[in-house]
Order: structure tokens, then sequence, then C-alpha cells
């Protein structure tokens, strides 16, 4: 990744003293302390905390990179991906929510045409719902880059938007050293999960975790009176919109 | 109006980040009194006798908090919770920015009295600004010389440690916030051990709000009486109440505890024109919620513990009958099943169910079981986790399923709906 036309070691050159100063704050012995905030520290020169970067934090506070990556993935503002130049952040909890919240989150998604955890496909916007950002007097209320913004109605969303596309707005644009790809999501795996797992749909299990047709079965189920064991497999997945399976050992979705 | 002016005082009118504007308004006299007139045993026994429960959520009396540290010698470390995330609060978010000097006095006080050398302050980490600020005011009260070594011409030495968080509501829980102040992932450690025994780096350690620290110096200015007399006798004392939902003015309000709620909806403006409130939450994200015929129970800890609810960290949302509360469960649900640290099954994936369940039943998929599954399972997942927060999502859901059932059950698919769709 470090080929991507990006200077890594200025990078390095950059962070490098802001860490040792940062070491310096905890007590003999503790540098590992010093991780949360080193890692702030190249985010803050690079937009997102890069491989590169945790393995050479890990080599500072002396931690394998395996640790300092399990680390930084416990914490959402850290971003293991590029991402946008302004990362949106509207408030989806409680005081927000029941004060328009909902409103505002959908007209950011109208107007960006991105969802939660996406970023633009011109890599300006990354957006992200969070939790509750502690402003809840001034409603709904959001950050931008870190920066408050507070009593959000559509229209300051779109006069917002406008000043962040023409470049005159006032927080600062987050520096970004790599394109961002369509969101930063980590994936904890390889990708290939089995059919049934979390979004990924079961064909032999209608109405499992991954499968989006879950309401509709359970509607047939309320209007079928017999009980589900008298009902063929093949029935029910044909009353359910599903060709018949004819090898279901291939036929999970790997995608 | 019962509002008072103790922590606020001054905010919004003069710029308190400027030490020279705290110091003429008696800022640091307390600390420098503290170390040059009174043993650290004193200022626990003032702590003490003033009856302070702490004031981030558990309402523990600070006093006795300190009192278990072992003498053994150890090294000893004060942590200043600021890892302010409680869905509706935002004192320690205010009391951070508007006045900070404050903030690090009753951080100094605090670490002297429990005979500590170094101090932390952990920040929430989208608290960028509230960060500069502090580490501002840090530096200016280091060059007065009120930080570091030989303070005020004696042998004393206590050193602060600014510590910038990254995002985990978890990490306000006292164990989950150590280790992420060592660097690790915020979970939650298996108690005991108690912090106090083995805490930060394995040494007894103390972490305490930042409100409770902030009253500090004021308990030390005008003496325990003064605090133990406000309110009621078991949870005496002034709080930084953040009041926010269905009012006209929403805000902090420092008020003595013990006023009643219907005191503090007027405070904060009243119920919209033309809107009745039909629910109040009066302690947080966490906590169970009131109803109208609750209004006028006194804002304590006591009275909120007896009525099934709790003070917590003193955040009171108003709803008015305008309110969805299957969308508001939803939207706390959410929040629980998202900041769940994973370490125990049935917060992990209770909360996600009960998040998918809610999902079901907002967009018009719901099942008549599924509110009787609502209750069931957030029930089911309460009490057997290591800490609080697979506990927290029962109290409010509980409790509004209770009250607006008919919400709920309007929400649940009718037949005609299911044949038609």
């Amino acid at each position: 990744m470090s080929a991507q036309g990006r200077d890594f070691a200025a990078v390095v050159a950059t962070v490098e003293p802001e860490a040792r100063r940062l070491i310096g704050l905890y007590p003999a012995g503790c540098e590992r302390s010093a991780l949360l905030p080193i890692l702030h520290a190249f985010q803050n020169v690079e937009g997102w905390v890069s491989p590169e970067a945790m393995a050479r934090a890990g080599e500072w506070v002396g931690v394998p990179v395996s640790v300092v990556e399990s680390t930084a993935s416990f914490y959402t503002l850290f971003h293991r991906r590029p991402v946008g130049r302004y990362m949106l952040q509207p408030c989806r909890n409680l005081s927000c929510i029941i004060n328009g919240a909902g409103e505002v989150m959908a007209h950011f998604r109208e107007r960006l045409a991105i969802g939660h955890n996406q970023t633009t496909a011109d890599g300006l916007f990354s957006y992200e719902e969070a939790e509750c950002l502690a402003a809840c007097d001034r409603a709904p209320c959001m950050q931008v880059n870190l920066h408050f913004y507070y009593d959000l109605t559509k229209e300051k969303v779109d006069a917002m938007l406008q000043a962040m596309r023409e470049g005159t707005f006032e927080v600062p644009p987050l520096p970004q050293t790599a394109a961002p790809a369509a969101d930063w999501h980590v994936s904890p795996d390889d990708g290939k999960k089995a059919p049934g797992a979390q979004g990924v749909p079961n064909p032999n299990d209608p109405g499992g975790l991954g499968d989006a047709s879950g309401v509709r079965m359970i509607e047939r189920l309320e209007r079928d009176p017999r009980p589900v064991r008298e009902r063929p497999t093949h029935e029910r997945l044909i009353a359910d919109g599903f060709e018949r399976i004819s090898n279901p050992g291939t036929n999970g979705s790997h995608n | 109006m019962p509002v008072v002016k103790v922590l606020t005082e001054g905010i919004g009118e003069v710029d308190l980040r400027d030490i020279g504007v705290y110091r003429k308004r008696g800022g640091y006299e307390q600390w420098q009194r503290a170390v040059t007139e009174l043993t650290p045993a004193a200022v626990l026994d003032i702590t003490t006798k003033s009856g302070l429960r702490g004031r981030g959520g558990a309402g523990f009396p600070t006093g006795r908090k300190w009192s278990f540290l072992p003498n053994n010698g150890r090294p000893r470390y004060m942590v200043c919770n600021c890892d302010e995330a409680e869905p509706g609060t935002f004192k320690d978010h205010m009391l951070l920015e508007e006045t900070p000097h404050q903030v690090l006095e009753g951080i100094l006080i605090g670490t002297y009295a429990i005979g500590s050398k170094h101090a932390f302050i952990y920040i929430r980490g989208e608290f960028r600004r509230g960060y500069e600020i502090f580490c501002e005011a840090l530096a200016q009260a280091r060059a007065a010389g009120f930080v570091g070594s030989g303070l005020f011409g004696k042998d004393l030495e206590i050193e602060v440690t600014v510590h910038r968080g990254a995002g985990a509501y978890i990490c306000g829980e006292e164990t989950a916030l150590l280790n992420s102040l060592e660097g690790r992932r915020g979970e939650p450690r298996l108690k005991p051990p108690f912090p106090a025994v083995k805490g930060l780096y394995g040494e007894p350690t103390v972490v305490n709000n930042v409100e409770t620290l902030a009253t500090l110096p004021h308990l030390l200015r005008n003496g325990p009486e003064w605090f133990a007399k406000v309110g009621p006798e078991k949870s005496p004392g002034y709080k930084i109440v953040s009041v926010s939902g269905h009012v006209k003015a929403p805000g902090n309000y420092e008020v003595p505890l013990g006023t009643p709620l219907r005191e503090l909806l007027a405070i904060a403006g009243g119920p919209r024109e033309g809107r009745k409130i039909v629910a109040v939450q009066p302690g947080g994200g966490s906590s169970a919620c009131l109803f109208e015929e609750h209004l006028d129970l006194p804002y304590d800890f006591d009275t909120m513990a007896q009525n099934g609810t709790m003070l917590g960290s003193g955040a009171v949302v108003f709803f008015d009958d305008s309110t969805n509360f299957v969308e508001a469960a939803l939207a706390l649900v959410r929040f629980y099943a998202h900041e769940s640290c994973g370490q125990c099954t049935p917060c992990r994936e209770g909360g996600h169910w009960l998040e998918v369940t809610l999902e079901r039943l907002l967009h018009g998929g719901g099942l008549d079981s599924d509110i009787e599954l609502l209750v069931a399972v957030s029930h089911q997942l309460t009490g057997i986790n290591l800490c609080p927060l697979g506990d927290s999502i029962e109290p409010f859901l509980a409790s509004v399923v209770k009250r607006f059932e008919a919400q709920f059950r309007a929400c649940v698919r009718t037949p005609q709906a299911s044949a038609a769709g």
C-alpha cells in the first residue's frame, strides 16, 4: 500500500517526535498507554490509520502489529481504510431522534446517495450515523471532522454540503493520502461466510439470519394452519419464491 | 426557581479558560490551601462529611471510595473519567470546555487527598476541542506552578496526563477505561479486584467523574456542612442536570438535589406549545422511564431508586405526547447493541436481537409475540454480564413497552395488511 505514491517516511518523520513526547507522558514501562494517542497522531496526518502506521506504532510502544490492529479495531474513531475529506456524523441517539434526527439523516442519505458507513465515489464525503455526542440540548446535532454542529435542519444540511463542495466550509478537510473505497469497513475475516451467517442468505433456512424474506416467511407461517413439520421443505421454499434447490451442497452464497 | 450557580458560576459570562480570569474568582486558592494547610486525611474527611456521591452514574459516596485504597506503599493513581457518553448527558462536556481550570483544580485536590503523584484525565475521543482546551489549561497551570514538582515550596509532586479516547461508550465503565488508558481494547475487567485494589497498571486507583472532582474546590471553600445541608440527607448537594428532549429550553441546569421533576421541567422552559409531557427518563439511557404521575417526585438518588429507576448521570429527557416510543426504544437499544464490547454473549447477542425485533416492529413487520419477546429477552440478558452495559437495555425498554403497549401493538402486522402485502 505504501507504493501508492504516498511518502510514508515523511509521515513517520512528522509523527515520531510527537509519539516520543506522548510516550513520555506515561510512567516508565507503560509505553503501551501511548498507543491510542499515537494512532490519533497518525490519523491527524494521514486521515486514516494505515497498516504501516499500525506497525510503526507497535514498534514504538513495544507490541506486535496484530495487537495494535486488534486494539485499533475496537474504537470507532480509528479508520483502518481511507475515508472521505469530510466525515459527516449526525447523532442518531435518543434526544436527537425525538427531535427530528430521522429526517436529517434521511436527508443526508438522499443528498449524498450513500448510506451509513459509506463514502461518496468522489472521495469527498464519508457518512456515519453516530451515537450520543453529548450535545443533546441542541438536538439534532452532528460532528463534521469532529467539530460540532447543532440544531440541524434540512436547509442547514444543504448549505453545509454546498460549502464543502465549493471548498468554502469553515472546517478544514481531512488529509487524504489514499483514495477511499466505497466504505471503510475492514472485514474481520476473509469475507467467506457460511450460508446463514449474518447477511448471507441460506436457501435451506428461509427466514434465517441472512434472509431478507424473513417477514414473508413469518406471514406464511401465520396464514398456514398446518404445523411446520407437516409441510415438505421444497413446498415451503417454493411458497417463499425460491427455486427448488437441486444441489444444496454448492448453493451457499460465498460472495 | 432553585437554579444555583456553583460549578456553573461564570459560565457564559466570562472566559474561564483563561487562568487569570479563573484566579481572580478565587481559582486555585483551595488547591494552595489544601497543600499548605490541610493534610490529605483532612481533605478526605471534608469530602466524607459532605456526603458527596459520585456524579458519573453509580452515586457511590466519594469519600468512601477513596478510603478503600490499601496502605501498601505502592504507587497510586487518580483517574478523572471524562468519557461522557451516556445518552442525554452533556454536563462534563460543558465543564471541560467552559471551565477546564475548575476541573483541573478538582483533579489536583483529589489526587492530593488520596496520596497519589500522578493523575490522568480520560477524555472522550469525540471531544477533540475539549481535549485541546484542557491541554491549554494544563499548560497554563503548569506555568503558574500548580502542577509538577515542588508545589508551593513543598516536597510535593503531582503530574497530570491528558489522555484522549477514540470512540467507545463502554470506556466510561471504570475498568474498561483503565484498559483503554493502558492502550488495550476497552473491555471491562472482571471485578473483584476493584480498581481501588488493582487498577491502572495493577496499582491502587480511584476513578472519579469530572463533576465529582470539580465539586472539591467548593467543598474546601465552603466547608462540608454547606454541601451536606442542601437537599435530602442521604443524597445532599448540588447537581448539574442535563435536561433535553421535548422542552422549550433544553440545557444544563444546576439545582439542589431533591428538586421535583416538575420544577426541572419548568426550569427547562416547560413543554412545547400544545403538548403535554407523558414520560421522563430521569438518569440517562440506562434508566427506566417515569411518567406524568411521577412528576412531583423529588429528584435525588434515593427517591429515584425507590421508584424503580435511577438518577444516574443526571440526564433528564422529557417526552411529550408526540413521541413514537417504538422509535425511541429502537434508538436506545441500537445504541447498546452497537456499544457492546462483545465479551459477554447475553449482551452481545441479546442487544442485537432486540434491535432486529424493534426494527421489524418499526417497519411494519412485527408479530404479536414480539412485544412479549422484547420484555422477555431484555430481562433475560440482565444481571449475567461482566459490566452493567447489558443490564442497561431492560429498564427503558420494559418501562415504555408496559406503559405504551398500544403504540407497540399498533406496529404489529395485521392479517389484513398481511393478505394485501
